[in-house]
């Protein structure tokens, strides 16, 4: 009986011990969780996954992945602002939640103030493609049959009122023209429409690919990235026309999270942006792969965020 | 034909069947498992398919995704909660059929019918992918919206007695499925400033609580049922376990109209498997020589949901492998693992290397064997699953319904809206509302709404606005064979009405 004390007495005190020691040696000591806040199969959460599985074998814990969808990606990401800011709850973030869709709906969090900006490991590319036999030979082409035919040109993305809607819009406004835009749910659908003759331009990451199987041909890229397919498309930037936000895929924490959190996560998402099965997954799916540390992520979201501010007021989106 | 066979001879090893085998079994469980679905099971492999070869990793997903089908529709035939939200309209049929002590006739047709469709839209994909992709292509909002359109209308003639609470029950469900955001203006709409809300009714949810919790909810509070029970009863008579020849032999026309229309449904990107069954549902009622029996265990009525859910798994390849644009979340995925093991889909895949091709066709097909022999062990175990007091089910229904629903997106939220979709159902039932008309106004209008509305914004660039739709090859043949179903079925009922037959 006194053993069993003893012994129960003895396991406690390690057992108290134990966290105290790790948080000695350092983060990360025990699990993280991670919050997708989109649904199972979609690209970010098989980014989340991906990130999980490789960060986690370098750091050397589990790292979960939670999906928390819903209000546009704002339910999960509104999570993950309001956990421990202890570097045991992050999340993924992408670009419409994040710069975009706060100035056009009440979002559960500030995106300035109330999260972490850690790693951007995507940029991925949003090219203005339109079908191989098109009249528009170039982006001038486009603008100048929306300018003559005011309304009739047809038009969509792959997420209503997401990046890219955004800067379209801001072209044509720039340009004292008038589209119409056609929501599609997706960017494959977006080029399904292409295809059938539907619209007559889409702006969707899927334009890469197509483009590379001979369906389509691209105009101008609507990210400050260089389409690689197409480098000879202006970005909308270069073009002269007032936005170009970056699409990213990344990685924030609540706000006010440690240095040796940022610095661990810095050091690790560099390494896995390079690993051979990131690289591969990401060359397939067409991303461009883009690593940004903390202070650099945290600059590319505080400037797209003001822009699209201003950009989201003056086309008067809502 | 050297290619051809190179092709089958990498999906013909045995290391793909096992595969094929192991996903095929996997995907039944998870299917019968409400709130899991193949989508997510599969996105839970994918950070692992790298360490598998192409050929074991593919068709272990593509089993998976047919097992899954089927796996869903025991648990609608035995316990009333539809697996996946494609086996909705199997409970219609099904579970009447299980009260009637004949679960595994039931299911024995599902299985049937669900590889039958499958084998028959593999077969299109094999033969007409191009050919089917292109009609599909030319598919844009203004067909999508006839195609509703007549759905609805076949499935509004679904009965209910008296027809003003089918209209009351078919409103509510308009008004419950308008939830979320406007599908043109992005606006919201109904939600109250709840976030939740804002993407709308979760359809696994709902189905969950509207059809299985709204049963057990009636049950308990039927005081002359006998709980201690088994939960499921099964009758002792053979001709009541199987499907015979001739009962077979009646579907046969069901079959292969359901497959049809599974099959041309799941080529368009956006349409879906929960769709295409409840289309094919309304569809085999209508042209039912016995409709009476719909609703109270037909069998067409689980022959046609099934074969077309099925069909739809096929044919939403075929979009995938002509123009690489998945057709639903399943297709994606399987275009995800295609990428990530250096296969290029699409439209150059066929010229430059076809091979790879031919190996999916070969684990398609043999998916859809091994589907049938390990449905018929799934058929034995459900039976025996539930073997247990009635009162323990209705308790397990409960926590699988919870469990499920959070499972889903890991939201309370959804476990909320079960438990207040069975309340509803079980008011509307204890009222006499029928449940159908609810389901179907909540699942196809505000897919018409959001292409009718489509087709309205188009119109606005046309200079001959509306009229624009008459430019579009797809839609005039649409509409003129629908005209001339309408003309054939009033000149049937004006001759039946002309020469009185002693038929009732």
């Amino acid at each position: 009986m006194i053993r069993l004390l003893k012994s129960t007495v003895l396991a406690l005190t390690v057992a108290a011990l134990v966290p105290g020691a790790a948080m000695a040696s350092g983060y990360p000591s025990k699990t993280i969780t991670f919050i997708c806040p989109y649904s199972a199969g979609g690209g970010g959460d098989t980014a989340s996954r991906m990130i999980a599985k490789l960060a986690g074998d370098m750091m050397g814990v589990k790292i979960n992945v939670e999906n928390k969808t819903g209000g546009g990606a704002t339910i999960g990401i509104g999570a993950v602002s309001k956990a421990k800011p202890d570097g045991y709850t992050v999340g993924f973030v992408s670009t419409s939640p994040i710069t975009i869709r706060p100035h056009m709906m009440k979002a559960p969090y500030h995106p300035l103030k109330d999260l972490t900006y850690m790693s951007q490991f995507v940029a991925s590319n949003q090219p203005l493609v339109v079908l191989k036999d098109s009249k528009f030979k170039t982006l001038k082409d486009v603008i100048d049959y929306a300018k003559a035919n005011p309304g009739k040109l047809k038009w969509s993305t792959s997420v209503q009122r997401g990046g890219p809607h955004v800067a379209v819009e801001a072209m044509f406004k720039a340009e004292g023209a008038k589209a119409t835009f056609i929501p599609f749910k997706g960017g494959s659908k977006v080029l399904a429409a292409l295809l059938g003759g539907t619209i007559d331009f889409g702006m969707m990451s899927e334009g890469t690919k197509a483009t590379l199987d001979g369906q389509t041909r691209i105009l101008a890229e609507g990210t400050p990235n260089k389409n690689p397919v197409a480098p000879n498309a202006p970005t909308l930037i270069e073009a002269g026309y007032p936005i170009a936000p970056a699409i990213f895929f990344g990685v924030a924490g609540p706000a006010g999270l440690p240095k040796e959190v940022l610095d661990k996560w810095d050091a690790v998402m560099a390494k896995v942006v390079k690993s051979s099965e990131f690289v591969a997954l990401a060359s397939q799916r067409k991303w461009a792969l883009d690593f940004a540390g903390h202070d650099a992520f945290t600059k590319i979201v505080h400037a797209d965020y003001n822009a699209a501010k201003i950009a989201v007021a003056e086309i008067g989106m809502k | 034909m050297d290619l051809i066979l190179e092709g089958l001879a990498l999906s013909f090893t045995l290391e793909s069947l096992l595969a094929i085998t192991i996903g095929v079994a996997a995907g039944q469980i998870l299917g019968a498992i409400p709130g899991l679905t193949a989508s997510m099971a599969v996105a839970l492999i994918i950070p692992y398919s790298f360490y598998f070869s192409p050929w074991v990793g593919i068709p272990m997903l593509l089993g998976m995704f047919k097992g899954s089908f089927f796996g869903a529709s025991t648990t609608a035939i035995l316990i009333r909660t539809p697996g996946t939200p494609a086996a909705a309209a199997t409970v219609l049929d099904g579970h009447p059929l299980a009260q009637q002590g004949k679960g595994a006739k039931a299911m024995k047709m599902a299985l049937y019918a669900s590889v039958f469709g499958d084998t028959f839209s593999d077969i299109c994909l094999i033969f007409f992918a191009s050919l089917l992709a292109i009609v599909a292509l030319s598919f844009g909002p203004a067909e999508y919206t006839v195609l509703i359109a007549l759905a609805l209308g076949s499935l509004g003639m679904l009965s209910s007695r008296p027809a003003w609470k089918g209209i009351m029950a078919m409103l509510l469900g308009v008004v419950i499925g308008m939830i979320g955001l406007d599908p043109i203006t992005a606006s919201e709409r109904l939600t109250f400033g709840n976030p939740e809300l804002e993407e709308g009714i979760g359809l696994i949810p709902m189905l969950i609580g509207f059809l299985a919790v709204s049963e057990v909810f009636r049950q308990m509070n039927d005081k002359t049922e006998d709980l201690s029970g088994d939960a499921v009863w099964f009758s002792s008579k053979p001709e009541d376990n199987r499907v015979s020849w001739p009962e077979f032999k009646s579907c046969v026309p069901v079959l292969f109209r359901s497959s049809i229309l599974g099959t041309i449904i799941g080529a368009m990107p956006g349409l879906g498997a929960t769709v295409a069954a409840f289309i094919a549902y309304g569809e085999a009622r209508r042209t039912s020589k016995k409709p009476e029996e719909f609703g109270k265990g037909s069998l067409e009525g689980i022959a046609a949901p099934e074969a077309a859910n099925n069909a739809v798994s096929g044919s939403n390849l075929i979009p995938l492998l002509a123009f690489g644009i998945p057709g639903d979340i399943a297709a994606a995925l399987i275009l995800g693992a295609f990428m990530i093991q250096g296969i290029n889909v699409g439209p150059l895949a066929f010229s430059q290397n076809p091979v790879p091709l031919y190996a999916i066709y070969g684990a398609l097909i043999m998916a859809n064997l091994v589907n049938l022999v390990l449905g018929f062990g799934l058929v034995r175990i459900a039976r025996f699953a539930v073997k247990v007091p009635r009162r323990l089910l209705l308790v397990s229904v409960l926590v699988i319904a919870s469990a499920g629903s959070y499972a889903l997106r890991g939201s309370l939220f959804d476990i909320q809206l079960v438990f207040m979709f069975g309340l509803l159902g079980f008011v509307m039932m204890r009222f006499g509302f029928p449940t159908v008309p609810l389901l179907i106004g909540f699942i196809l209008v505000p897919l018409l709404e959001e292409n009718l509305r489509t087709v309205l914004l188009l119109a606005s660039t046309y200079d001959e606005s509306l009229l624009f739709v008459f430019q579009r090859p797809a839609f005039v043949t649409m509409s003129a064979l629908m005209v001339l179903g309408v003309l054939f079925l009033a000149h049937r009922r004006w001759r039946k009405r002309a020469s009185p037959t002693p038929k009732s």
